[in-house]
C-alpha cells in the first residue's frame, strides 16, 4: 500500500514537470516570448528591460529553469487583457467553474447510473430500450447544440429559466457561490443540465454494461442459487462490483466535465474560467493561457491521485495481499 | 456450415439482424456519399462569395432568391442557401472526422501493438504516455494546439490525432496483449515464423475489430469537436463554412425567432453522429463475446 | 394419516419428463429432452455426460435457475418432497433454493464475489432465509469455514477471495450451500477445475459432510472415475435424455448402453499401454499415411557422443512488469523489489530418439513453462536445450528460436488456431515460410496433411470456428506436423476434450508418433493417459523434477513422497472388482 501511494505521488510529480516543459516548450519556445511576456504595443525600452529581466538571452534550458521557479513562486505574469495578475484573475474565475462542473457530475451521477443499473438489469425490457435510445441521443448531441435548445425552449419560448449570468450569489468562506440563493439555483439549472447530458449518457451506459455483464457471471448465479433475493443481489453485490470502475470514471469525467465547462460557459454567459480561456485564446493573452493550463494541469494530477486512492481503498485486490 | 461462411460474412449477417443499425448504416453510407457528392448536388457553392447577395440573407426556408430556385431550407446571414452550405458543411465534417479518425488509427494501433509486441520497459513508457494524455480531454488539447500554432484546418485535424491516438493506441494494446497471450501467436511463435509476420498476419488482424468500434465512435467526436471548437471560434477560420460555424452564426438569430440558421445544421449533424454511434454500438455489442448467445 | 403414509414413501425429488428448451433464433436446441429419475433422501446420484449432454442444465433446471433464451417446456415435472416446484412464482422458487436445494458450481475462481469478505458472503446468505444479528452471523460464519475443514476459521473470515487458493474457494462455496441444511445439494463438476490432489480432498470431505448433514446429493461429472468414488446411483446422459441408470457398481462394471460401453472403453486406463483405445466402437478404417517427408531436411548424423535431445540445467524466472517508476524506485531503494517467481528451477533431461516422455505435474508446477521452453518458445533464464548438440535457441539478447525439428501442439485447439485463417493456410504457413514445400504443391499438401489426421481435404477453406473441439485438435495436429518435425511437444492436447473425442486424439498421436518415428514431450496432469502413452516420466513439482524413470517402475514404485500423494489422490474406477467377477 505505502509503495503505491509513494509511486503514484512520484508519477504525478514526474507528470507536473513534464507539463510545465510542454507548456513552456509550446507558449515560449515556440511562440516569440516577448510577445508572452509584454503587450504589443509596449515601447522598445520596454521590451529590452523584460529580455533582461527574463533572462531571454540565457541558453534555453536556464530559461526553462527560471520558467519553472516563476511558476513555483505563483508569478505567472500580467494579463494584457485585465490588466491584473493571472494567478488572482484564475482565482477569481475558478469557483463559478468549479460549482458547475461538480453540480453537473453529481446530477449525471446520481441520475445516469440508477438509470445504467436498471437498463443492465433488465436489458429486454422497454423502459430499458427507451433508456439507451435516450442515451445514444445524448451522447451524440453536441454540448453547444444542446445548449441552444435548452436557451431556445426554456429562456426563449417559455420564458420561465434565465438564458445566462450567475444570478444573485452568497458568500462563503470568502468565495461567491450561487447554488445558496433561490436565484442562483435558477441561473445554475439550466447550464449544469447542459454540462451534464453527455456524462449522464456516459454513466448510463458504463453502468449498464458493468451490470449487464455482473448480471451473467457465476458471482451473481451463485448468489441466486444460494436463494438471495434480487434486491440484495443488486444492492449488495452488483453495486460493489460496479463501483470500481464507476469511481474510476467519475474521477475521469470530473476532469473532462471541467474542460468542457468552456462550452457551457460560453454558451450561457457563465463568467467562470471557460470564458476566460476563449477569450483569452481569441485575444491572444498568453499569459492567460499558460497559466489555465498548468492549473488544469494540476487538477487532474490531484484528481487522478484521488482515484487512485479510493480505487485501491476500494477494492480489496489491491488493499489486502495474497495470504 | 457452408464454405461461404467467414468471419466477416457472420458478421455482416448478423448486423442486419439488427434493423435500428442496419438503417443508421445505410444513413451513414447517404451521408458520406451526398457529403461526397455535394459540388454535383448542391445548389449553389457557398465558398463563392460572388454569388451570394445580402438581400438573400436570413430568408425562411421555402423563399426563392435571386439565383431563381427555392431555398429548401432558407438562407444564412450572409445569404448562403443553407441546404447547400449543410452539404458542404458535412463534406467538412467528414474530410477532418475522416483524416483524423484514419492516422488516429494508424498511429495508435502502430504504437499499441508494437509496445504490446515488445512489451517490457518500452512497453510501460509508452502506455504511461498514452494513459497521461487520456486522461487530458480532447478539447483541451485542441485549444493547446490551437494556442500554439494558430487555427486553421490542418491545426484542427493535427489537434484531433493528437488527442484521439491515443484511444486507439489504448485499445490496440489491450486488444493485442490479449491476443499475443493466446496459444495461436505461440504457435506461429514455436514454427518459427518471423516475428513482423506473426504481428502483421497474426495479432494485427485479430486485434481490428475492437478498434473498429473504437474508429467509429472517434470519428463522430472528432465531428462533434470540430463543430464545438468552430463554434467557439477557435476551430476552423471563419471562411470555411463548417456546421459548428453555421450553427454559431445562427445563434444571435436564434432569440428573434430565425431558427432555421441554426437548427437544420445541427439536425444534420445530429443525425451523422446518432447513426455513426448506433453503428459503433452495435459492432461492440457483437464483439462482446459475453454477450454472444 | 394417509397422507403421512404417503409421505414416508414420497421420494425427496422426482423428475419426471423434464425439457428444458433454448429458443434462439436459430432454432430451438433441446438441451434436456424428456429426463426422468427420482431420488430418496440423503441419496447420491451421479450425473454422468460429455461436454452438451444437458448434465448441467439438468441440475440448473432442478434449482429454478434457467437463463432467457431457456425455458422448462409444459409437461416437465419436478416434485420435491411431493411438491411440484416447476412454474412456482419467483420468490417462491427463492425461498426453496439455498433453504432445501443449494448448488456448488464449477468455477471457484468466479463464484465468490472478489470485492466482499467471506463473512459477508455468508452473511448475505444466511440472511436470505432467517434473521440473525451481526455477532450471530459472524459465529455461525465462523462454525461454517470449520465445517468444510479451513483452517484458522476465526480469521480467515475476514479474508477475501482471493486471498484463498482454489481449493479452499471451493470449500467457502461448499460451506455456502451446506448453511441451512439443505435437503438437496447439487454439485456441477465441483473439482474440475481443481488439482487432483485437491480434489481428492473435496471429495473425501464432501462424502463426510453429505452424512453427517444427512443431505441428498446430485454430483454432476464428465469422469466416471469421480463419480464412481462417490456416488451410490449413477445417470448417464448423452443429448439431453438419460441413455443409462442404476446403481453406480452395475453401471459401471455391467454397462447396458453401447454410448456407457464407449464411454468405458474410451478411458486409457482400462487399456493396454501404448494399445490403441475404444477398438470395438470401430467405425474407423485407417487414415491414409502423411506426406513423405522431404529428406533434404531429414536427420544430421547421429553423433554418438552427445544425448539426441538434451535440456541443461533450465531455470525460467518470472517478473511481474510494474512499470518503468517502480524500476527507478527500487534502484534507489525507495521502492520494494518485486518477487521473482521461479517457474522452472535448474531442471536437466535428456531424451533418445524415439522416446516419449511424459511431464506430469499439478498447476503451477511449471510443466508447460519447461515445455515451452524444450519447445523454444520461451527464452531460459538460464540452462540450454540442444538438439543433437545443436542449441535450439540462438544466444544473446535477443535470442529466438531456429530450427524447425521441434513443434508444439496447444492444449485448447479453441485456442491455439488463428481465428481469422483458413485452416488451410494454418498448416501451409510454416511449410511455405521454411520453403519446406513449394507454393505450387502446397493444396496438395495440406489435403494430404488433412486426409492423415482424419479430416475430409475439402475443410481446407474453412475458418476454425466452423470445427468441433476434437477437429480442431486434429487441425492443430496437423500443423504441428506439417512442419516435418523430429521431437513434438504436446502441451496438455487432451485435457480439454471428451474421454470419447479424447481416446480418438490418443489413437492419432501414438498411430502418427509410430509412422514418423518422432520423439514426444507430453504434458499432462492426466496421470492415466500419461501412463498409456509414455515409456518414461518425469514428475514436477514446483519447478523441479521430483521423480523420472521408466513409466511402470514410477507408478508401481514411487520413491519420491509427492509421487505418491499424487497417486494416491487419482480416484479409480472399480476395476479390479470387475475382474474378480468375471
Amino acid at each position: 500500500m505505502f509503495s503505491f501511494i509513494f509511486q503514484r505521488l512520484f508519477q504525478a510529480g514526474l507528470v507536473v514537470i513534464a507539463m510545465s516543459v510542454l507548456v513552456f516548450c509550446g507558449v515560449f519556445a515556440v511562440g516569440n516570448p516577448i510577445d508572452v511576456l509584454i503587450s504589443p504595443d509596449a515601447t522598445q525600452e520596454i521590451r529590452a528591460q523584460v529580455i533582461a529581466r527574463y533572462g531571454l538571452d540565457l541558453p534555453l534550458w536556464q530559461q526553462y529553469l527560471q520558467f519553472a521557479s516563476r511558476l513555483l513562486h505563483g508569478d505567472f505574469g500580467t494579463s494584457f487583457i485585465y490588466g491584473m495578475p493571472v494567478g488572482s484573475l484564475i482565482l477569481s474565475r475558478l469557483p463559478a467553474t468549479l460549482e458547475l462542473t461538480i453540480f453537473a457530475v453529481l446530477l449525471a451521477s446520481c441520475i445516469g447510473i440508477p438509470l445504467g443499473v436498471y437498463a443492465g438489469y433488465k436489458p429486454q425490457s422497454p423502459a430499458a430500450r427507451i433508456i439507451m435510445g435516450a442515451s445514444i441521443l445524448g451522447f451524440s448531441v453536441p454540448t453547444f447544440w444542446f445548449g441552444l435548445m435548452l436557451i431556445m425552449v426554456f429562456a426563449v419560448q417559455c420564458g420561465c429559466m434565465p438564458a445566462g449570468g450567475r444570478g444573485d450569489t452568497v458568500s462563503l468562506f470568502g468565495v461567491e457561490w450561487s447554488f445558496l440563493t433561490a436565484n442562483g439555483m435558477k441561473h445554475l439549472l439550466l447550464p449544469a443540465i447542459n454540462l451534464a447530458l453527455f456524462k449522464l449518457s456516459m454513466m448510463i451506459r458504463l453502468a449498464r454494461a458493468g451490470t449487464r455483464e455482473i448480471m451473467l457471471s457465476d458471482t451473481v448465479k451463485f448468489a441466486r442459487a444460494a436463494g438471495l433475493s434480487e434486491r440484495t443481489i443488486l444492492t449488495r453485490h452488483v453495486m460493489k462490483l460496479i463501483s470500481i470502475p464507476l469511481v474510476t470514471v467519475f474521477g475521469l469525467e470530473f476532469g473532462s466535465t471541467l474542460a468542457f465547462a468552456v462550452v457551457t460557459e460560453t454558451i450561457f454567459s457563465w463568467p467562470g474560467l471557460g470564458k476566460l480561456i476563449i477569450d483569452s485564446i481569441t485575444s491572444l493573452d498568453r499569459p492567460v493561457m499558460v497559466a489555465y493550463l498548468m492549473l488544469v494541469a494540476l487538477l487532474f494530477i490531484i484528481i487522478n491521485l484521488s482515484v487512485d486512492l479510493v480505487y485501491a481503498l476500494l477494492d480489496p485486490r489491491l488493499r489486502k495481499g495474497r495470504a | 456450415m457452408t464454405n461461404a461462411s467467414s468471419p466477416w460474412r457472420d458478421f455482416f449477417v448478423e448486423f442486419s439482424r439488427n434493423r435500428v443499425a442496419l438503417a443508421a448504416g445505410i444513413v451513414t453510407l447517404l451521408i458520406v456519399v451526398v457529403a461526397l457528392a455535394a459540388p454535383l448536388i448542391a445548389p449553389q457553392d457557398p465558398y463563392d462569395l460572388a454569388r451570394l447577395a445580402l438581400r438573400d440573407a436570413r430568408r425562411a426556408p421555402g423563399f426563392v432568391g435571386s439565383g431563381g430556385y427555392v431555398h429548401l431550407l432558407g438562407t444564412d446571414s450572409q445569404g448562403r442557401d443553407l441546404l447547400s452550405a449543410i452539404l458542404y458543411g458535412l463534406r467538412i465534417s467528414l474530410q477532418i472526422g475522416a483524416i483524423s479518425g484514419a492516422v488516429a488509427f494508424t498511429v495508435g494501433a502502430l504504437v499499441g501493438t508494437s509496445a504490446a509486441y515488445i512489451g517490457g520497459r518500452v512497453e510501460s513508457l509508452l502506455m504511461r504516455i498514452v494513459d497521461l494524455q487520456l486522461s487530458f480531454p480532447a478539447i483541451l488539447l485542441a485549444f493547446v494546439i490551437a494556442a500554439i500554432l494558430g487555427q486553421g484546418r490542418y491545426q484542427l485535424i493535427l489537434a484531433l490525432i493528437f488527442a484521439q491516438y491515443a484511444y486507439f493506441a489504448r485499445t490496440a494494446h489491450g486488444a493485442a496483449s490479449a491476443e499475443r497471450q493466446k496459444d495461436y501467436v505461440e504457435a506461429a511463435l514455436s514454427v518459427p515464423l518471423k516475428a513482423r509476420r506473426v504481428v502483421l498476419r497474426h495479432i494485427l488482424p485479430n486485434s481490428l475489430p475492437p478498434l473498429i468500434v473504437v474508429a467509429t465512435v472517434q470519428v463522430a467526436s472528432a465531428i462533434s469537436l470540430e463543430a464545438t471548437l468552430s463554434f467557439l471560434g477557435v476551430g476552423l477560420p471563419p471562411t470555411e463554412p463548417s456546421l459548428g460555424m453555421l450553427i454559431a452564426n445562427g445563434f444571435q438569430y436564434l432569440l428573434s425567432g430565425r431558427y432555421w440558421i441554426s437548427i437544420y445544421p445541427g439536425i444534420a449533424l445530429i443525425i451523422f453522429i446518432v447513426s455513426l454511434n448506433l453503428v459503433g454500438d452495435q459492432i461492440r455489442d457483437q464483439l462482446n463475446p459475453r454477450l454472444q448467445k | 394419516m394417509m397422507a403421512k403414509a404417503a409421505e414416508m414413501t414420497t421420494p425427496l425429488l422426482q423428475v419426471s419428463d423434464l425439457k428444458t428448451y433454448f429458443h434462439t433464433s436459430r432454432g430451438v436446441m433441446k438441451a434436456v429432452d424428456g429426463v426422468s429419475f427420482s431420488l430418496a433422501p440423503g441419496e447420491v446420484m451421479g450425473l454422468v455426460g460429455e461436454s452438451g449432454s444437458g448434465k448441467s442444465i439438468t441440475g440448473f433446471s432442478i434449482i429454478g435457475l434457467i437463463d432467457q433464451p431457456g425455458r422448462i417446456e409444459s409437461g416437465s415435472s419436478i416434485r420435491l418432497e411431493g411438491r411440484e416446484i416447476v412454474g412456482l412464482p419467483a420468490d417462491q422458487l427463492r425461498a426453496i433454493r439455498g433453504k432445501t436445494i443449494s448448488m456448488v458450481f464449477q468455477d471457484p475462481m468466479m463464484t465468490l464475489n472478489p470485492v466482499l469478505s467471506i463473512e459477508t458472503q455468508i452473511r448475505l446468505a444466511l440472511e436470505a432465509h432467517e434473521k440473525v444479528s451481526a455477532a450471530e452471523a459472524r459465529k455461525r460464519a465462523i462454525a461454517a469455514l470449520a465445517q468444510v475443514r479451513i483452517p484458522d476459521p476465526e480469521q480467515k473470515v475476514d479474508f477475501y477471495p482471493h486471498q484463498f487458493s482454489g481449493g479452499m474457494r471451493q470449500r467457502v462455496a461448499i460451506a455456502i450451500a451446506l448453511l441451512h441444511k439443505p435437503r438437496l445439494v447439487i454439485a456441477d463438476e465441483p473439482t474440475t477445475a481443481l488439482d487432483v490432489s485437491v480434489q481428492a480432498e473435496i471429495l473425501a470431505e464432501m462424502k463426510e459432510l453429505v452424512k453427517e448433514i444427512g443431505t441428498a446429493l446430485i454430483w454432476i461429472s464428465h469422469d466416471l472415475a469421480t463419480v464412481a468414488s462417490i456416488a451410490d446411483h449413477v445417470a448417464v446422459m448423452k443429448t439431453g435424455r438419460i441413455v443409462e441408470a442404476g446403481p453406480t457398481m452395475d453401471v459401471l462394471l455391467k454397462p447396458q448402453h453401447p454410448y456407457t460401453r464407449g464411454l468405458l472403453d474410451a478411458l486409457p486406463s482400462r487399456s493396454e499401454p501404448g494399445a490403441l483405445l475404444a477398438r470395438n466402437s470401430g467405425d474407423s478404417e485407417p487414415d491414409p499415411a502423411p506426406p513423405p517427408r522431404r529428406e533434404a531436411a531429414a536427420k544430421a548424423p547421429a553423433r554418438a557422443d552427445v544425448p539426441y535431445f538434451a535440456i541443461d540445467g533450465v531455470s525460467k524466472q518470472f517478473r511481474r512488469n510494474t512499470g518503468l517508476v517502480h524500476a527507478l524506485g527500487e534502484k534507489i531503494g525507495l521502492a520494494r523489489p518485486v518477487p521473482v517467481v521461479n517457474a522452472v528451477d535448474k531442471v536437466s533431461l535428456t531424451l533418445s530418439r524415439g522416446d516419449a516422455l511424459g511431464l506430469v505435474g499439478e498447476s503451477g508446477s511449471g510443466k508447460s513453462t519447461l515445455g515451452r521452453m524444450a519447445a523454444g518458445i520461451y527464452v531460459p533464464t538460464a540452462g540450454t536445450v540442444r538438439l543433437q548438440g545443436e542449441q535450439v535457441m540462438s544466444s544473446g539478447r535477443s535470442a529466438r528460436k531456429i530450427t524447425t525439428r521441434i513443434q508444439t501442439i496447444f492444449q485448447d485447439p479453441f485456442a491455439s488456431l488463428d481465428p481469422r485463417m483458413h485452416i488451410g493456410d494454418c498448416i501451409s504457413e510454416g511449410p511455405l515460410a521454411h520453403g519446406l514445400v513449394k507454393r505450387a504443391q502446397a493444396g496438395e499438401y495440406v489435403r494430404q496433411w488433412l486426409a492423415a489426421v482424419g479430416l475430409d481435404p475439402a475443410f481446407a477453406g474453412r475458418y476454425p470456428h466452423q470445427f468441433s473441439g476434437g477437429q480442431r485438435q486434429r487441425v492443430a495436429i496437423a500443423r504441428a506436423l506439417a512442419m516435418q518435425p523430429d521431437i513434438v511437444v504436446c502441451d496438455e492436447p487432451v485435457a480439454s476434450l471428451d474421454v470419447s473425442i479424447q481416446a480418438q486424439i490418443i489413437n492419432l498421436l501414438i498411430r502418427l508418433r509410430q509412422e514418423l518415428n518422432l520423439t514426444l514431450i507430453f504434458i499432462s496432469h492426466d496421470l492415466s493417459v500419461v501412463r498409456h502413452l509414455c515409456d518414461r516420466v518425469a514428475i514436477m513439482y514446483r519447478g523441479r523434477i521430483v521423480e523420472a524413470g521408466e513409466t511402470a517402475d514410477i507408478y508401481d514404485n514411487p520413491k519420491d513422497d509427492y509421487t505418491r500423494r499424487l497417486l494416491a489422490a487419482v480416484p479409480v474406477l472399480p476395476q479390479a472388482a470387475e475382474e474378480a467377477v468375471l
